[in-house]
């Protein structure tokens, strides 16, 4: 395995550079879509959407709902919900005209299709962005948007290549969070020194036993590219518990409340002291009796902490005495919430509020963690060259073989 | 060796869907508690290949491939490489060996991809991209003719990700048929990155202007045109 080859990412964090910098337009003008300053044919943005549980459920509503959307396509692998998906978006429109797939791939084919979203289990997301990113569409895919450290630098390089606007899924990172959030970006707080998050457990094995599949679901398609296993109720169910009896607490397709909690409270902490756009280069693992705790170094000095003891949920510590000058909080591009968001981006072409390569940078903070908590000692991470830079250990937990004939 | 150890190793002779994994969790903390003694490694190693040579159920054997996914050395390959045939355990068996580091497992699954066709055949090749060696551009550029369209995609990707001078000039020098010139157009462009990161940007060039020749679709001359702007072409 050659882990000393440059990459992309190697060349544009060690230079500091942005794609933009390299000449890379981060996200494709409207000119190179042939259209020029002429708005496209159609005012509705058109789409469909994979994996349509819990969340994937709550996404259609959000998009099918919104009038700038014509929704066409609903894909699912279990047939109980995608004929339910199906006849809510036959109904919203009275026709019978929204197709229903189970394999993704059918629906990404389509060219009348200009955008998805995906709310597939975490172990799908990667390849489904990077499909729809191959196949010309924008994407909005639910967090956590990755399962392992190389998934995320191939998303963010797909999304680029093929100028897509790609966005995360938290809604919370600029909802939820903005008690501290405004402090921090106001200045009252002073240069911030370290953030800590609450942050719960993370996924385990799962060997549950074999179970008689329900008629009406694929269950290849469900597992995809991840280690086979015989259908278990327990194994597949979306619930949100990452603590036994759904996916989110199983690490063949999920980090647990990691990733999941993650996602949001990382993503918040990170926001709010504004190391977003960075990975961190250390990360400390403390055991104290039977506690564990986690400190997260970033290059700029600012320090995350993971379950710190005395420190509460997004207590920061700042320097309130010193001076330190407000900026501008970033905000969504529309009213109505991420989704909204997501949706004026693709028609202006912009950076979403939860573009896809800050979202990667959270999910990493996710991986690095789980992966110093699996290993039971410290890490240093290299974001340049996403490597564990001589820690041969380490960097096979960089990522996982994906089943036939599954692949990134 | 402990005596969870022990228990553990003894439970995996019949340790099948539906056992409690914490019958098997001394392996894991074993594996924690020897980082750095290479001795116990390399006799914790020997155990989990003494368990994929053994008539274990194919959950035992996925327990030992996980763990040698993280301890795994050359010792492993050979009894992995065994299982790479196997419709039940090529998958687990590619789980380590992707990720063990020397030439010994790229060099297992080059060789066994001539034993093995279809979906496995696809999975080695993405197995072989993601160790990124040049050692496999040869055999990967031989598959993009292949007849199975799913392997010469495959093929092509893996070539993206192995990312070198020598993956892009058999890219660019493949036939692309209908339905592989998306997957040879994709990883090319993949490559042609590398290159403007180390500042070769004729060879970039010279990569997207075959992309564009191609009849590309949509999408792909979208990508190929940002591609030619970030080479400085107007």
């Amino acid at each position: 395995m050659d882990t000393n080859q440059s990459t992309r990412r190697d060349f544009l964090k060690t230079t500091g550079l942005t794609t933009l910098a390299l000449g890379f337009p981060t996200i494709i003008p409207s000119t190179a879509l042939g259209q020029g300053a002429t708005p496209p044919p159609s005012e509705r943005i058109v789409m469909g959407g994979i994996g349509l549980g819990n969340m994937g459920s709550g996404d259609m509503n959000n998009f099918l709902n919104n009038p700038k959307v014509q929704y066409v396509a609903v894909c699912d692998v279990r047939g109980g919900v995608r004929n339910e998906r199906k006849n809510q978006v036959d109904g919203k429109y009275n026709n019978k005209d929204c197709k229903a797939y189970v394999d993704f791939r059918e629906l990404l084919a389509r060219p009348d299709i200009d955008a998805v979203h995906i709310a597939t289990p975490d172990h799908w997301h990667a390849i489904q962005m990077i499909e729809a990113c191959r196949a010309g569409k924008d994407v909005f895919c639910q967090k956590p948007e990755t399962r392992t450290l190389r998934e995320g630098s191939l998303v963010v390089e797909a999304a680029r290549r093929y100028g897509r606007v790609v966005s995360g899924g938290s809604q919370r990172v600029l909802e939820d969070y903005r008690k501290i959030v405004n402090p921090c970006w106001g200045g009252e707080l002073g240069p911030i020194k370290a953030i800590n998050v609450q942050m719960g457990t993370i996924s385990k094995a799962c060997n549950l036993p074999a179970e008689n599949c329900p008629a009406d679901m694929d269950w290849e398609m469900w597992l995809g590219p991840a280690p086979w296993a015989p259908y278990n109720h327990s194994r597949c169910d979306g619930n949100f518990s990452c603590e036994g009896g759904s996916w989110r607490s199983y690490s063949d397709y999920s980090g647990g409340n990691m990733t999941d909690w993650g996602a949001h409270h990382i993503g918040g902490a990170t926001f709010a002291v504004d190391v977003r756009e960075l990975q961190p280069t250390d990360v400390i693992l403390t055991v104290e009796g039977d506690k564990r705790w986690l400190a997260f170094k970033y290059p700029n000095g600012i320090e995350l902490t993971l379950n710190k003891p005395g420190k509460g949920q997004h207590q920061v510590d700042g320097t309130p005495g010193e001076k330190r000058e407000p900026k501008k909080i970033p905000d969504y591009a529309a009213k109505g919430g991420i989704g909204a968001d997501f949706l004026e981006c693709i028609k202006t072409r912009g950076k979403p509020f939860r573009d896809i390569e800050l979202a990667v940078n959270t999910v990493t903070v996710c991986h690095l963690g789980i992966i110093a908590y699996t290993l039971g000692r410290s890490l240093k991470w290299d974001a340049a060259k996403q490597t564990f830079p001589g820690d041969e250990e380490a960097n096979r937990f960089i990522d996982r073989a994906r089943r036939e004939p599954w692949q990134l | 060796m402990s005596e969870q150890l022990d228990k553990a190793f003894e439970a995996l002779k019949t340790y099948d869907w539906g056992t409690d994994p914490n019958t098997v969790k001394a392996i894991d903390d074993e594996i924690v508690a020897t980082h750095g003694d290479a001795a116990a490694r390399k006799k914790l190693e020997g155990q989990l290949v003494l368990v994929l040579k053994s008539e274990a159920p194919r959950a035992a054997k996925e327990v030992a491939c996980r763990a040698l996914k993280t301890i795994g050395t050359a010792n492993s390959v050979p009894v992995l490489a065994t299982l790479l045939a196997d419709e039940n355990l090529s998958h687990m068996a590619r789980y380590a060996l992707e990720r063990i580091p020397g030439p010994e497992a790229g060099q297992a699954l080059r060789t066994a991809l001539a034993k093995v066709t279809g979906k496995l055949k696809v999975g080695m090749i993405s197995s072989l991209g993601a160790r990124r060696e040049d050692a496999s551009v040869t055999v990967l550029q031989a598959l993009l003719a292949d007849s199975d369209a799913s392997v010469a995609q495959a093929a092509a990707h893996a070539l993206g990700d192995v990312g070198s001078l020598a993956a892009v000039k058999a890219l660019i020098t493949a036939k692309a048929g209908d339905a592989t010139k998306g997957a040879i157009a994709d990883a090319s462009m993949q490559c042609a990155e590398h290159l403007i990161a180390a500042n070769n940007k004729a060879e970039a060039k010279a990569t997207y202007d075959k992309v564009m020749a191609g009849s590309p679709s949509k999408a792909v001359k979208t990508a190929a045109t940002l591609g030619l702007q970030a080479c400085g072409a107007k």
